[in-house]
């Protein structure tokens, strides 16, 4: 609606994607000389005041383009129309400035993110103009060693949760023999408190492909396929446009970029499963069988999909690639701490008062997200936990906020970053009820293969049901935790392994709430 | 005129067929299929297992087991509109459980079923994407933030009349 | 005597060499790559608690049991699906092992029925093992109904015949599902639901008797609680002893545990060390056991003077007096020759060769005949013809090496079941299947199968198709040369002869009513496999020109090199287990044991010495002969053993009179059959469980090569 009020007002109005300034949004961006001047958050009937005070004419005339991003899914670019009256600055509730000189990009390192909220996404031209391919041009003229061992060499590590680093994953699928290799891309986001997958997607959907493109000459892959979950049914019909632009463009099909490579990709839709978001669960999915998790070895590397070697990389992954291939992987690895290098996504969520996306390199604190970035919580209580890495991560008091961003500070704390997902709760919250929780939605989510999980899950909500009605606390709380060893030790995959992550976080941080 | 039941069943049989028969080429078929069905024909029908497991040539168990497996796939017809309240972590830091429970109560009817009219089918859902502007809603499709009760009562009567 | 309980290593064996040593709970022991950590343990004598592996099944690491600690390795993986590798460390017994392997335990005894007292399984349940082996002394989550969420009000699916499905004592370990699958073939059932709510389905969720399930009996045996449970089991109890014997009821030849509690038989249980089976069964050999308790089941010798009498049960000595003395009477009033005998094929060797040894020995004729010469004559002409020896060439584990599969005349899926399931397996895993046959039998389209090709021919035209075949072989230049140059006779001889136009695909396309392009792309097919395998039936045999479609099979085998190794060959699926044992035995009227020709006086010299007796030298009486002799009064009187030729042979009226002209006819059975009732003096039972027979020949037995 606010865009229909801009055309009408003479704008020539581009949607976009999130800046991931979710509570500016929607977001108004106006092109100027000076740069991208913002409104934000704005409603339709602002607008008409806007344009009355000279939002579509800054003064340093001729303005060419401005965007906005309407709540919640995206952007717009507007384009002004002539002779717009002088806005003057400071007037309107909504004026941000210069949205670059906003603190919160000021905070950030947009590597991965570089032109979401930025381009037209499903603009091949804008993709362009705005450096896409250029990873993609670099990688064809290169071999596909050289490629993997770029990858190595930037140090970017599995960004679905796990870690792993990619380029040695793609050594093992590049030295495997096969008739068919794949490249599939986990976009199956069902962490709460994650959205960067669907920002990504939506918002700049060129750049997985081209990561994808990228893998695929890396690895002998000629087929690939992005699991996206049925619960984003807009970031679906984006990635399928976007897919449909790059054959018409030569992107994708046979001898893409006049190279040899041959490569198609294909979207295919979950069906409401968390499950499908662990590896050989969406292999399993993607084959049109059960989610039901696969013992590993094999490794899908070596036996993926159909039994073909295959790369199995989450969306940033992936989208982080044509970046590491254009500027080079020295400059990726420059970022980061330690053994975690290159930028992280963030996603700021749940009750904090900006939330949104923050990509910065590795090493950010958790306050500083929290607190300086996200302005603490949206209901202006004290914080009291912070959940990070979604339903499988660990609970974290605001004691923890000194805690470095990285895979291995977080490791050595008993927590995980996982996708990248920190969800903010106040001090309302009952942490023995989210324990429950985290029992519950695995009870709910569980393929139900191995017992720990199938069984564990339904006990531990049963056992702090027990607990919390003061039945045989001690003993129900020493049961408990012998639950959650076996889950960590004995499940057969992360779901069950790692559900006892934000449970013992809970009893261990805030187990006064267990036993009142 | 009256309308044979087993035309119907008949005529049915032969669009999931047809649908079947389009997608069976996909590798791993089984999935866009169900999908289609559901799009298509509002919902999986047991009747359907029997069909798409013969265009697909595999066993009949092998498509419920599938089936039902999967939230997504309805197995009796669902209401003209779907609501869907996100239930994940960062929603119930906003207040989805209270939205939650407001809402079984406005609809009269649990998460998983529709109500009595047919006009709405209320769902559970662990998380949309829509971490920052919770709680969150998904209306057919359409994705709603920060939707209180209050906000939420106006979705429900504009597809309840819609 | 006692229950035989056959070691379960929890994961199929690999092939290969054992190469790769590694040390478990400091036992060294030496596995062939890609064996499981599991298997490897059970070899160096080490049990590791289990209970959703099996060796009969693909590991699938569920249960959560089996985890090990491993040097080097991060956690507690499982051992079932861990490979060995070279040098590996595995302690299968730690504190922390012992505590997680408990925890499981109580997790599922949570939602686990305590009835074991009154337990159809107990003492013969996995899961009632398991809790003892990991010494599970309490379940702290409350058992039974008090643990809170269970599933132990779900309703008993007892609607299949021989099996119970008890869904409450289920716990969702998948091996019924599994061994659905992998082991036989139809995947009837599935796992319907996720996490808690995961429970094993028949079909799209109906009893099983709606489903696809045929009743095999797979599930039941994979299973390791009492959910899927025989109803033998339930109504007579745990068996107690077992006696391993051969299923007497199609071809296959499946070796049986015949399980007993005291004399009365409990189930059958299909035995891992068959080779013909390795475990399986089909619903018939496994559950059709009604006939060893059945109340008509004839005990005790009966005689008859005349058809008109009634049955009268005698004592073993007035049975075999009777019969010795009227045999006797009627060859001194009518000669040596106007007596004989039938040998079955669905008896042992050993039950062979002393019939036919009888009627040489003792009757003094060579008047001894069986079916098999029958059904599967031209199979050991045409192999003689063509190989040199009239058996099959290949065992039946061999099609799990085939590359391309000619099935011919035959429909193993209702025939020959179990060796069905190995070879869906195999087409499963990627062979190409073509069909000769003008059925169409199930496997040209079944779940997960299709035929590249059917080739529905009019019935007659064998050899016609075959040589089609061979002719676009030949004419194509897809002759394996090297071999046929090595290995085989008059080659030339027989490509000039069968490139000859009449016997073109297109030539042959009208009689045969095969379109030619399929003939064509078929026998490319095969030409083209790695290893291409025949397999047949008595759609081969059973016509006029039986024997010369076994040559052409023979002919297209050999002109392509498929001959002389696994996964490949010319291979009979034969009417009855034993045909191949009851021919080697000699119950031929022209040949003795070993397929030598009674007018060879060499070979006469050695049974006769054996035997202390003189051996005619003349070939005695076929089948047929033997009914044309008795109508027309020189044939008098006849042993049949093991056969209801009343029943089964053909032109039923002719058989009649035949056996109404007989002045003795003695049966050789468990029942009063169809042939004893229409005209018998005597009737025997055999067999008992207490003295099963074992050793007869596979049918498909034995390995050949072209010369």
């Amino acid at each position: 609606m606010v865009a229909e009020r801009l055309t009408a007002a003479g704008a020539d109005v581009v949607r976009t994607g999130s800046r991931g300034m979710l509570w500016l949004e929607p977001l108004v961006e106006v092109e100027t000389p000076a740069g991208r001047v913002g409104y934000g958050p704005v409603a339709p009937e602002d607008v008409d005041g806007l344009v009355a005070a000279g939002m579509l004419a800054a003064p340093e005339r001729p303005t060419r383009r401005a965007e906005t991003s309407d709540s919640p899914e995206g952007g717009r670019v507007v384009h002004p129309g002539p002779a717009s009256p002088a806005i003057r600055h400071g007037e309107s509730g909504v004026y941000l400035g210069l949205v670059e000189d906003l603190p919160w990009m000021r905070r950030q390192q947009r590597v991965t993110f570089a032109r979401v909220g930025v381009v037209d996404p499903l603009s091949a031209d804008d993709y362009v103009t705005h450096g896409g391919l250029t990873g993609l041009r670099a990688a064809l003229r290169t071999s596909p060693t050289a490629v993997v061992e770029a990858v190595v060499e930037s140090g970017l590590r599995g960004r679905g949760g796990a870690g792993f680093p990619t380029g040695i994953k793609w050594r093992t699928v590049l030295g495997a023999e096969a008739d068919v290799k794949f490249v599939c891309c986990n976009a199956d986001e069902g962490d709460s408190g994650t959205f960067a997958d669907r920002m990504l997607i939506e918002g700049d959907p060129f750049t997985l492909i081209e990561g994808m493109t990228i893998a695929a000459h890396a690895v002998g892959a000629t087929e690939g396929y992005v699991y996206l979950r049925s619960e984003y049914p807009d970031a679906v019909e984006t990635l399928t446009a976007a897919i449909g632009v790059a054959r018409e463009r030569g992107w994708l099909g046979e001898r893409i970029l006049d190279s040899d490579l041959t490569f198609d990709l294909h979207v295919r839709v979950g069906a409401g499963a968390y499950i499908c978001g662990e590896e050989t669960s969406m292999l399993e999915s993607l084959e049109g069988k059960r989610g039901q998790v696969r013992a590993k070895p094999p490794i899908p590397a070596l036996e993926g999909l159909f039994g073909r070697p295959t790369v199995v990389n989450n969306v940033l992954s992936l989208a982080s690639v044509p970046a590491i291939l254009a500027d080079g992987a020295a400059s990726y690895a420059a970022l980061g701490v330690g053994r975690s290098r290159g930028t992280s996504v963030f996603q700021l969520g749940g009750n904090v008062a900006r939330g949104g996306i923050v990509e910065t390199a590795f090493g950010i604190t958790l306050g500083e997200l929290v607190e300086d970035l996200g302005g603490g919580t949206a209901s202006g209580r004290p914080a009291r936990a912070v959940q990070v890495g979604g339903p499988l991560g660990a609970y974290l008091p605001v004691e923890k906020f000194d805690l470095s961003m990285d895979y291995e500070a977080f490791t050595e704390a008993g927590a995980m970053l996982g996708h990248g997902g920190i969800v903010v709760f106040d001090d309302t919250v009952d942490m023995a009820a989210m324990a429950r929780f985290a029992f519950s939605f695995c009870a709910e989510e569980s393929c139900g293969k191995c017992t720990p999980c199938r069984v564990g899950a339904v006990r531990g909500v049963e056992t702090i049901d027990r607990i919390r009605t003061g039945q045989d606390r001690e003993k129900n709380l020493v049961l408990l935790e012998d639950l959650c060893e076996l889950m960590t030790d004995g499940s057969l995959c992360a779901m069950g392994g790692l559900t006892p992550m934000p449970v013992r976080s809970a009893v261990q941080h805030f187990g006064e709430d267990f036993t009142r | 005129m009256s309308i044979d039941v087993s035309d119907l069943a008949a005529l049915r049989v032969e669009r999931v067929r047809a649908i079947a028969g389009r997608l069976r080429e996909l590798r791993g078929p089984l999935l866009p299929i169900l999908h289609a069905v559901q799009h298509e024909l509002g919902h999986v029908d047991p009747a359907d297992v029997p069909v798409i497991a013969d265009v697909l040539n595999i066993a009949v168990a092998e498509v419920h087991g599938v089936v039902t497996f999967y939230r997504d796939f309805r197995r009796e017809p669902g209401g003209r509109a779907t609501v869907r309240i996100c239930r994940a972590e960062a929603c119930q830091a906003v207040g989805a459980e209270a939205l939650a429970a407001h809402a079984t109560r406005r609809l009269g009817v649990g998460f998983g079923e529709t109500t009595s009219d047919r006009a709405i089918s209320l769902d559970e859902v662990f998380c949309l994407g829509n971490c920052a502007l919770g709680p969150a809603v998904q209306v057919d499709g359409t994705l709603h933030g920060r939707v209180s009760p209050a906000r939420l009562d106006a979705l429900l009567g504009e597809v309840a009349t819609a | 005597m006692s229950l035989l309980k056959e070691p379960d290593y929890g994961t199929p064996a690999r092939e290969g060499e054992a190469t790769v040593e590694v040390t478990i709970d400091g036992v060294a022991v030496t596995v062939p790559p890609g064996t499981s950590v599991m298997r490897a343990a059970k070899q160096a004598g080490l049990d590791i608690p289990k209970l959703c592996a099996t060796d009969s099944l693909e590991a699938f690491g569920s249960c959560r049991l089996c985890v090990v600690e491993i040097d080097g390795a991060r956690g507690t993986p499982a051992s079932c699906t861990t490979p060995v590798a070279p040098g590996m460390v595995v302690r299968t017994q730690t504190e922390k092992l012992g505590k997680l392997r408990r925890g499981v335990m109580e997790l599922y005894i949570s939602d686990h029925p305590l009835d074991c007292l009154t337990c159809s399984a107990n003492g013969d349940c996995e899961l009632q093992d398991m809790a003892g082996v990991t010494g599970l002394r309490e379940v702290r989550y409350g058992s039974g109904v008090d643990a809170g969420a269970n599933h132990m009000d779900l309703l008993k699916d007892t609607s299949n015949p021989y099996f119970d499905f008890d869904a409450s004592k289920c716990i969702a370990c998948s091996r019924c599902v599994r061994a659905c699958d992998e082991v036989q073939g139809t995947i009837a059932l599935t796992i319907s639901g996720r996490g808690f709510d995961s429970k094993v389905a028949a079909g799209a969720g109906v009893p099983f008797m709606e489903s696809d399930c045929v009743s095999c009996g797979a599930c039941v045996q994979a299973c390791p609680t009492a959910t899927l449970q025989e109803k033998s089991v339930v109504e007579l109890g745990m068996p107690t002893r077992s006696v391993i014997t051969t299923c007497a009821y199609c071809g296959v030849g499946c070796s049986f545990k015949a399980e007993l509690r005291g004399d009365e038989l409990v189930r059958m249980v299909p035995y891992k060390d068959g080779g013909a089976n390795e475990g399986h069964s089909c619903v018939k050999g496994r559950f059709a056991f009604g006939y060893a308790s059945h109340p008509d089941r004839v005990m005790k010798p009966m005689l008859r003077e005349s058809i008109a009498d009634e049955w009268r049960e005698v004592s073993w000595e007035e049975a075999i007096g009777f019969t010795a003395r009227r045999l006797r009477e009627i060859q001194a009033e009518h000669g040596a020759g106007s007596i004989g005998a039938i040998t079955s094929s669905r008896t042992t060797n050993e039950e062979v060769y002393a019939v036919q040894k009888l009627v040489r020995a003792v009757f003094g004729n060579n008047n001894v005949d069986t079916c098999a010469r029958v059904c599967h004559s031209p199979t050991g002409y045409g192999l003689k013809q063509t190989f040199g020896t009239s058996a099959g060439t290949q065992d039946f584990k061999s099609v799990e090496k085939a590359d391309v599969i000619l099935l011919i005349g035959a429909n193993p899926t209702d025939a020959h079941p179990v060796f069905a399931s190995r070879m869906k397996r195999r087409l499963r895993q990627g062979a190409k299947l073509v069909v000769i046959d003008p059925r169409r039998i199930d496997l040209v389209r079944t779940p997960h199968i299709e035929a590249a090709h059917h080739l529905a021919l009019q019935p007659g035209t064998n050899v016609a198709v075959l040589n089609a075949l061979a002719h676009v072989i030949v004419t194509e230049g897809l002759v394996d040369r090297a071999f046929t140059e090595e290995r085989c006779e008059e080659v030339a001889g027989w490509e000039t002869f069968i490139a000859r136009p009449e016997h073109s695909p297109e030539a042959v396309a009208e009689i045969t009513g095969v379109a030619a392009e399929d003939m064509r792309a078929a026998a490319r097919l095969y030409a083209g496999a790695g290893n291409g395998a025949i397999y047949y039936g008595l759609g081969v045999t059973e016509h006029s020109q039986g024997s010369t479609t076994v040559m052409a099979m023979a002919n297209l085998a050999m002109a392509t090199g498929n001959i002389g190794r696994d996964g490949v060959g010319v291979n009979p699926l034969r009417g009855q287990n034993n045909v191949q044992g009851s021919c080697d035995m000699g119950s031929f009227p022209h040949e003795l044991p070993g397929y030598r020709h009674v007018g060879d006086d060499d070979v006469r010299d050695i049974y006769e010495q054996l035997w202390g007796t003189p051996i005619l030298s003349e070939p005695g009486l076929r089948i047929p002969n033997m009914f044309d002799s008795a109508i027309d009064g020189s044939f008098r009187a006849l042993f049949v053993q093991g056969e209801d030729i009343a029943q089964s042979d053909p032109n039923t009226q002719h058989v009649h009179a035949a056996l109404a002209a007989l002045d003795l006819v003695v049966v050789q059975d468990l029942f009063v059959n169809e042939t004893a009732k229409s005209r018998t003096s005597c009737c025997r039972a055999r067999r008992s469980w207490r003295r099963t027979a074992r050793s007869p020949t596979p049918s498909a037995g034995s390995t050949g090569s072209a010369r």
